[in-house]
Order: structure tokens, then C-alpha cells, then sequence
């Protein structure tokens, strides 16, 4: 459903992504780990539609052009991103926010608006998953939040968009482990044959809770080397020092394709 | 209505010496700091004099815009009371609204503020405005009352007439333990040039209440002044919200003076401009006992070419020890060619005071708006959430619902 081509992406002339390739098939997870700086969260805001970058290559959604779409239409497409840092945005109510955002894609989508209590229903469906109090709904989007609490909120938005792709950006930074625990069970429970994720992280960790498909490895802008779970499981043991600075001799095989050009 | 001149409204002061005095005081000028930022090639246009005839036709378009709040209404059309869009047919034990009933020619307009008599004025329109108001409403609070619903006091003005600009005075009078809310809704009708120029003046007893709402929503052809004194004594406690909306150039004075021990004003506002609009904020607390608290805290939402002017003052006397202070500006700037001007004054000439102020101006934040983008919320909602947003600190405590949704709709915002 997600096909990545020979994505580049820089800022300022600076070179972040330098050939990037990934196939996501419907209902995969994937996660993607890699060290600081190799250009993780740059792949989700490239996916995403930030603006500010120097974006090339191509990649689809369900054989739609991403790339030429505002951050908007994305996420009428069935994008949705979830934030390594939430934004706070005092003074706008996190219900309205939550509906507004699900009628936007709606109406987007030629489908029919959802009213006040029928939103409610959605809304307090989606606040048990990830066990938020009913008050989260009246308090300003992540404004006073703790770490925790915007990243469940960042599950939360997910679980009333329900995205065709969701991108994970190190949702489990900053998160003790009961924190962790809640938001990968809210993962996991929105995980589905319709549905798929990508999922960044720089540790082992969350993959202890969410079990991804696959396992890829970036590396300064390039997917250096894929695999299942085990991968992940490598990585912790021996870090990523034998990446780096390493070029590589072979081309790993499904799901990612020749990297270098 | 009852057109008695109560005895608080009467001086002794003739218009004659009234015009005397402004032409010694003389038009403010840019090098006034309270002025600075005026258009005074707008002011120069305003032309004062006795009380027009008044388009009847004109105000029709008024009833729909006055926000419909339970409780007594006063509306006041060019300085003059407009008995039929007035309601006190109900007034609860222990309110006394009166109006003093001098309708027509110079000779009869003696009413004034009770304390304006003989007292230096502020500047030449209090002077005009003391000339040349026409009935003034007074609002009296006995002793121990406790009013539920707001007292609502609509100023109307049009340029009708030979004069283009109408003087109006409203004086609030809370007696000791006695508490009150009171909404003043200033809108204007037609599009000719013109102007109001309005005086309030508020006195409260010992352990008085008052929430004070102030609306400015006159059409963007007008010049609207609007002037509040308030008097405090020992522990009372006033809450002041400022909307300044409409009109060309939008003035909002409000002077504090916290003369009984304990006192505490808490005073917020929100400015919201477009166009070539100026919306001028002109903001004075006095410290002149122990142990008060003030309050400052504004903030404007600029777009266009519209400018913002802050001006606000903390001032605490000899001997005001125990003074808590605090004064915010902030400003949110949508367009480049829209300016915020926010200057705060200190003078504190007491000791064991604690004072803070602090101002910002800003554009809307790009990582919050990509941030609502990525959850499909297009360019122009997503602007308006955080515009929104940014005023909501003004606007959530109004605790008039239906006043807050007149306002809320007014900035645009649809939210239920």
C-alpha cells in the first residue's frame, strides 16, 4: 500500500535522506531504528508534509502521489503521524480539536459530518484504549501535559482518525514503563488487515510490546539492512556501531530494495 | 422611565466654563505619551456639540446586534436615553437606575459625573465629554445587595445632526458589601464618519463586588472613546474585561485608583483589529494603600494593517507597602504590515512591594499549525483554532454564556 523510491530529502542544501526505499504491504508494521541523526524523524515529516524540505524521489499511498499533497490532503489519504514531541495549543479544547479534525477529513473525503453525541461515543471508545479521563476531553490540546499523557493523546487522535498509515515518531520517548505499556496496547489494539504502521524508535524496547513485521535499520539517510523482530533483538546486543561508517556489500531482500544510486 | 436629576449627577459647573477649560487644555497632541499612537488627523474630524436629532429608521439595525442579557437594560442613543429599547420594569431591591432627563439646548446640560466638578480632567474630551453629555444614567447598589442578574447599559452612537460626535456618561455607585455586575455594550449604526466619547465612573464602598464588562464593537467608521475611573475602598474587589473590537480607532481608558486597604482589581482585555484599524488600550492602576492586589493582563490579536497600542501603568504610592502587582501584554501579529505597541510604566515608591510585568509579541507558531494540518485541518480552520485560541484567555471567564457566544461569534468562532 506504501511504496518508497529512491526518497531524498534535505534542508538548506544539507543532504538528510539520501536514497531511501520501503514497501509497506496492508496490515505490516515495520519499525524503523536507526542512531541520532540517520534521518528517522525526517522520514516521518517527509512523509507527513512538513514544510521546509528539499524532498525527491516518490513515494504512494495506495497509488496516490503523497509527495505533491499538503499535509492536510495526507491526512485525507489515510496519513496519520504521531509526534516524538506533541505540540501544546492553549486555549483550543481538546474535544473540538478531535472533532474538528475527524470532520475535516470526512468532509475531505465527500463523507458526512459526525455530530456533537455521536462524536462522544467515538471519543470515549477511543479514550479507553489508551485509559485517559473523561476530563482530558475539556483541557486544552497537550497544554500542561506530562510526557506521557501527550503521547497518549497522540494514540488517542489516532484511534478517532482510524489513518489507512500510521507513522510512530519514538512514541516511546520520555515514557516510563507504564506509560509504554498503555500506549503500545492502544497500538495493538488499533493494529488491523487495513492498517498499516510505521514505527520509529531508537530502542529495542517498544518492540518488546509492539511486535513489528519487520525490522529495518537506517543509517545516514539509507536502509542499510532489514529483517524480522530478531534484527531488533541484534541491535540491542551490539548497538549500532557496525553500521556506521560501513559500507555495505550486499542488499538485503524484501522489503526494501537497493539503496544506494 | 424616571427622568429625576439625582442629587449625585447635579454641578455646579456651567457648559461655558466647561469649554473654557478645554480650550485651555487643547486637543492632545503625539507628543502626549497617552496619545501617541491616535490618529490625529482622524480626531481633529470630530466635532462636539449639544445632542442631534436622532434616525429613527438608523437604529433598527441596532436591536439585533445588542446581545440579549437577562436582567435591566438602559440604552442610551447619541447621549440620550431611548425609553423604548430600555427595560427596567423589574428592577430587584436595592438597584436605583436613574437618568438625568435634560434633553435639548446647552443651557440645560449641567449634568456631570459627581466628581468631576471643580477636579483637573484627564484631558480635553473629559472636558467635552462633562460640556457636552446628555443624560446621564447612574446606577446605585444599596449597602449589603447582592445583584444576581447583569445591569446592562448600551451605548448607541450615530452622526447625526449638525455635530458628529456624542458624549455619554454612565456613574456606578456600589455601597459598602453590596455587589453587582454591569455590561456596557458600546455599538454605533449607519456609515457616516462619527464618533462617541464615553465616561464611566465607578465608586465602591468597603467590601464591594463588581464585575464590569466593557464591549467595543462600533462600525469601522466610527472614533470611539471610551474613559472609566474607578474608586476602591478597603477590601473591595473589581473585575474589569475590555473587548475592544470595532470602530477606526478604538480607545479603551481605564483608570484604577485602590484607595482602601486590601483592595484588589483584576483587570484583562482582548484587542482584535483588522483592517486599517487602532485599537489603543490606556491602562492605570494606583497603589494607593496597603495591601492591595492588581491585575493587568491584555492581549491583542492584529491583522491587516491594524495596529495595537498597549500603555500600562503600575503605580504605587508612599506607603503602599504590601503591594502585589502584575501586568501581561501579549500580541499576536497575522501580518507583517500589522504592529503592536505595548509599553509598560512603573513607578513604585513604596517598599516591600512585589511587582511583575512582562509583554510578547508573535506570529502564529508554524509548528502548531503543521501540527493541525497533519490532522487534516485546512490552513484557514487550522488559523482560526489557534487565533481563537489566543483570545480564549480574555474570553472564557466571561461567565455570561450568552454575552461569551456574542463575543466568541463576533471574533468568528462558531464553537458550540
Amino acid at each position: 500500500m506504501l511504496h518508497v523510491k529512491n526518497l531524498t530529502a534535505a534542508i538548506g542544501g544539507t543532504p538528510i535522506l539520501k536514497g531511501l526505499d520501503l514497501d509497506v504491504g496492508d496490515g505490516e508494521v515495520h519499525a524503523i531504528m536507526g542512531p541520532n541523526g540517520s534521518g528517522k524523524s525526517t522520514f516521518a515529516h517527509t512523509l507527513a508534509g512538513r514544510d521546509g524540505y528539499e524532498v525527491g524521489g516518490t513515494v504512494t499511498l495506495d497509488a496516490a502521489d503523497l509527495l505533491v499533497m499538503t499535509p492536510e490532503a495526507r491526512a485525507a489519504a489515510g496519513v496519520f503521524i504521531g509526534f516524538q514531541y506533541p505540540v501544546e495549543i492553549p486555549g483550543v479544547n481538546n474535544m473540538y480539536f478531535l472533532r474538528t479534525a475527524l470532520n475535516s477529513v470526512r468532509r475531505a473525503r465527500g463523507e458526512t459530518e459526525i455530530g456533537a453525541r455521536d462524536f462522544l461515543a467515538i471519543a470515549y471508545e477511543a479514550m479507553d484504549l489508551v485509559e485517559m479521563k473523561r476530563d482530558f476531553l475539556n483541557r486544552a490540546v497537550n497544554a500542561g501535559f506530562s510526557g506521557g499523557e501527550k503521547k497518549r493523546n497522540e494514540i488517542l487522535q489516532m484511534a478517532v482518525m482510524q489513518p489507512r498509515l500510521a507513522v510512530l515518531d519514538e512514541t516511546d520517548s520520555g515514557l516510563d514503563i507504564d506509560a509504554l505499556r498503555v500506549v503500545a496496547s492502544g497500538v495493538n489494539a488499533l493494529r488491523g488487515p487495513e492498517r498499516s504502521m510505521i514505527v520509529i524508535t531508537h530502542y529495542q524496547r517498544l518492540l518488546e510490546y509492539i511486535k513489528p513485521d519487520f525490522v529495518h535499520v537506517l543509517v545516514d539517510g539509507r536502509i542499510v539492512e532489514s529483517g524480522d523482530h530478531t534484527l531488533a533483538l541484534r541491535l540491542e546486543d551490539e548497538g549500532y556501531a557496525d553500521f556506521v561508517n560501513h559500507e555495505l556489500d550486499h542488499v538485503p531482500g524484501r522489503p526494501m530494495s537497493g539503496a544506494p544510486t | 422611565m424616571t427622568s429625576a436629576t439625582t442629587a449625585a449627577l447635579a454641578s455646579e459647573v456651567s457648559p461655558e466654563a466647561q469649554l473654557e477649560r478645554i480650550a485651555a487644555i487643547g486637543y492632545p497632541t503625539k507628543r502626549d505619551e497617552a496619545w501617541r499612537y491616535a490618529p490625529h488627523a482622524v480626531l481633529s474630524r470630530l466635532s462636539f456639540g449639544p445632542a442631534g436629532a436622532i434616525d429613527g429608521g438608523m437604529l433598527s439595525e441596532i436591536d439585533a446586534q445588542i446581545p440579549a442579557l437577562d436582567g435591566p437594560r438602559i440604552v442610551v442613543v447619541n447621549g440620550v436615553v431611548d425609553e423604548a429599547r430600555s427595560d427596567i420594569t423589574a428592577l430587584p431591591v436595592g438597584l436605583d437606575l436613574s437618568t438625568s432627563g435634560h434633553r435639548s439646548g446647552v443651557a440645560d446640560r449641567r449634568a456631570v459625573p459627581p466628581d468631576s466638578g471643580g477636579e483637573p480632567v484627564a484631558d480635553a474630551f473629559v472636558a467635552l465629554n462633562v460640556a457636552f453629555s446628555g443624560d446621564g444614567v447612574s446606577v446605585h447598589v444599596a449597602a449589603g445587595q447582592h445583584l444576581d442578574p447583569p445591569i446592562h447599559i448600551v451605548m448607541v452612537s450615530t452622526s447625526a445632526g449638525t455635530h458628529n460626535t456624542s458624549c455619554s456618561k454612565l456613574a456606578i455607585q456600589i455601597d459598602a458589601g453590596g455587589s453587582a455586575t454591569v455590561v456596557e455594550t458600546k455599538l454605533g449604526a449607519g456609515s457616516e464618519f462619527g464618533g462617541a466619547n464615553t465616561r464611566t465612573t465607578i465608586s465602591m464602598g468597603d467590601h464591594a463586588t463588581l464585575e464590569h464588562i466593557v464591549v467595543q464593537d462600533v462600525p469601522s467608521t466610527q472614533v470611539h472613546l471610551s474613559r472609566t475611573e474607578v474608586t476602591q475602598g478597603v477590601g473591595s474587589e473589581l473585575r474589569a474585561r475590555m473587548f475592544n473590537l470595532g470602530a477606526t480607532y478604538g480607545r479603551l481608558a481605564y483608570d484604577v485608583h485602590l484607595a482602601g486597604e486590601g483592595a484588589r482589581a483584576d483587570l484583562s482585555g482582548l484587542y482584535f483589529g483588522s483592517g486599517d484599524q487602532t485599537l489603543d488600550q490606556q491602562i492605570s492602576v494606583i497603589h494607593a494603600a496597603q495591601n492591595c492586589t492588581s491585575r493587568q493582563a491584555f492581549r491583542g490579536v492584529l491583522d491587516d494593517e491594524s495596529t495595537g497600542v498597549f500603555n500600562g501603568a503600575i503605580e504605587v504610592r508612599p506607603g503602599a507597602d504590601g503591594t502585589d502587582a502584575e501586568q501581561s501584554n501579549d500580541n499576536l501579529l497575522l501580518s507583517n504590515r500589522a504592529a503592536a505597541n505595548t509599553q509598560p510604566r512603573l513607578e513604585i515608591l513604596a517598599d516591600d512591594v512585589a511587582c511583575k510585568h512582562g509583554a510578547t509579541v508573535g506570529q502564529l507558531d508554524d509548528e502548531a499549525m503543521y501540527y493541525l494540518r497533519t490532522r487534516g485541518i485546512a490552513v484557514d480552520e487550522a488559523r482560526r483554532l489557534l487565533i481563537n485560541g489566543f483570545a480564549d484567555q480574555a474570553v472564557h471567564d466571561v461567565g455570561i454564556e450568552v454575552l461569551r457566544t456574542w463575543i466568541t461569534q463576533r471574533l468568528g468562532h462558531d464553537d458550540e
